[in-house]
């Protein structure tokens, strides 16, 4: 005779989550910081200029080129060929530093100079992490 | 209505987006493996710079006129094309992504909505400029064809900035005019050639011939597009992109291949990535061509062109790259022959089968879980290509695509992200 062994199984099936009803999707750090998102550029910070807004060095910055600038406003420029982050002011045409050591700069006619998107947020990394190098100036 | 939306040069222009420092200079960007020039921005086309000419006939020109050169940045470019795409989809909602560059409209019961059309394109140029950084030109026509046209109109042709709208016959004529007949959509050199031995040279001369008379001399590809040329659309694209018929990965060596091994590692490099899009299309492959070649024009070592190609069949239809592997090392003793310098080689899945409707086989060895395939694909999407590969694949890189001249990788690497001034 042939004995096909079939092992005993209990049915050990627990408690149903009591709170199973209200799960919804994680939190997510994208949805939160990038409004949007095929407009959106992540850039990285590299200089000291900007401390008194609160972007030190190697800051990560979300620039964010749908929206229009208004004065005041934290940009990202092509300014004669480099991205810089600086306060726009427009009607004076200057980009303003957030810092007592970087006099404001005049835009001139013969300068390239191109919005290229608004600063909307900013991340400090308070703790290296291994996928990002600090930019050194 | 129909609308066509593509990029100005889109690899230069890509190249442009985060690097402000080449903004206003002349770049082209060169193919795989750096043989060929494959984008000239405006900039550079001033230049007098053609289009797919080999690098190292022009690069003491480019260094002369100070042409800024690239090698093709694919990871970049997908990023830009989908957010591009992206925002024109907000302008219609039938959108048909052409290429990686061109996306078609398709309007229907736009009429009492858009009253300038012309207005509706700047519109469209500017969102996608402002967001993306990207220049487009926009056509629109009552047919695909014509929208070609258009496109080609407010691109190429002076007097259009950008924008180019064909809404009846009468717009259509002063465009079509100035078009040469092998500029209109479907009609390659070769046709061109024919249709100009016919005395047809311009696109609007092809406008005016009976469609009737061009089925019966050339094709009902050239009848359609004459129909398409004078308003009756006739083009239609599949709501979804049909999956592709065949699967090739092949290149040529910069340095000849004489030992087995390196030939086995580029043959099985070449497997890998046609699993890859196999995986990718959800097809599986039944018979793989396996090939490898001298150069026809290596007079240089005294040796007979030799080319030698066979294709195996899988028992069972397989996604595999380690099965595709095995099959390589199977065929490659028949391929490999002492003292031939190989300067070509590639596979190509030549018949496909869907991976939906796989008929199992009862005595067929168990075939390897797809979860490892997948596992192995998402580890290499994770971690950049190449983070993963098969043993056979080797490490030497002699015949790895050369891209010497590649930009960082801005939007997939975080290491590359752009750098902003403070």
């Amino acid at each position: 005779m042939k004995v096909i062994p079939i092992f005993a199984e209990a049915g050990i099936s627990g408690f149903e989550s009591p709170a199973a009803e209200y799960k919804e999707l994680g939190l997510s750090l994208d949805q939160l910081l990038i409004r949007h998102p095929n407009a959106t550029f992540i850039g990285q910070a590299n200089g000291d200029s900007m401390e008194g807004v609160g972007i030190f060095n190697g800051d990560l910055l979300i620039v964010d080129r749908s929206l229009t600038a208004k004065n005041g406003d934290i940009i990202v420029a092509n300014y004669n060929g480099c991205f810089v982050c600086k306060l726009i002011d427009k009607t004076q045409a200057l980009l303003l530093s957030a810092s007592s050591k970087h006099p404001p700069v005049h835009i001139k006619p013969e300068d390239e100079f191109q919005l290229e998107g608004i600063v909307t947020r900013s991340i400090r990394l308070h703790q290296k992490s291994p996928e990002i190098t600090l930019c050194t100036h | 209505m129909y609308a066509l939306v593509d990029a100005v040069s889109f690899y230069a222009s890509a190249e442009k987006v985060f690097d402000p420092s080449i903004r206003n200079k002349p770049v082209v960007v060169l193919t795989n493996n750096d043989g060929c020039i494959c984008a000239v921005c405006p900039i550079a086309r001033r230049l007098g710079i053609p289009k797919f000419k080999p690098y190292f006939q022009i690069k003491s020109f480019l260094e002369r006129h100070n042409v800024v050169v690239r090698s093709s940045n694919y990871e970049l470019y997908a990023n830009l094309s989908e957010r591009m795409m992206n925002v024109i989809s907000r302008y219609c909602d039938d959108q048909y992504v052409y290429s990686i560059d061109e996306s078609f409209l398709e309007f229907k019961h736009y009429d009492n909505l858009i009253d300038d059309w012309h207005k509706y394109g700047h519109e469209i140029r500017r969102a996608i400029w402002k967001e993306t950084r990207l220049p487009v030109g926009v056509g629109f026509g009552t047919t695909p064809t014509l929208a070609k046209a258009a496109n080609h109109a407010a691109k190429k042709l002076s007097g259009f900035n950008g924008v180019a709208v064909i809404n009846d016959n009468i717009a259509a004529l002063p465009i079509l005019k100035r078009m040469s007949v092998t500029d209109v959509w479907g009609i390659g050199n070769r046709l061109g050639k024919k249709l100009n031995l016919l005395g047809i040279d311009t696109a609007a001369q092809l406008a005016q011939q009976s469609a009737r008379n061009m089925k019966r001399q050339f094709s009902v590809v050239v009848e359609r597009t004459v129909n398409e040329l004078n308003g009756i659309a006739c083009l239609s694209w599949d709501e979804v992109k049909a999956p592709k018929q065949e699967i090739f990965s092949t290149c040529s060596f910069g340095q000849r291949i004489t030992d087995y091994n390196l030939l086995m590692f580029a043959l099985v490099t070449h497997g890998s990535i046609v699993g890859k899009k196999l995986r990718h299309q959800h097809s599986l492959v039944k018979r793989l061509l396996i090939f490898a070649s001298s150069s026809p024009h290596d007079s240089l070592h005294g040796n007979q062109y030799y080319k030698k190609s066979i294709v195996y069949e899988f028992p069972l239809a397989t996604d595999s790259s380690s099965k595709i592997a095995s099959a390589i090392s199977i065929v490659l003793k028949e391929i490999f022959q002492h003292g031939i310098y190989f300067y070509r080689c590639g596979v190509g899945a030549i018949s496909l089968e869907s991976q939906r409707y796989q008929q199992p086989d009862l005595f067929a060895p168990s075939q390897p879980s797809p979860l490892i395939m997948n596992c192995f694909d998402k580890i290499n999407q994770r971690y950049g290509q190449g983070t993963m590969t098969l043993a056979s694949e080797g490490k030497d890189e002699k015949w790895q695509m050369r891209r010497n001249f590649l930009s960082p990788q801005y939007t997939s690497s975080w290491r590359d992200i752009p750098k902003i001034n403070c």
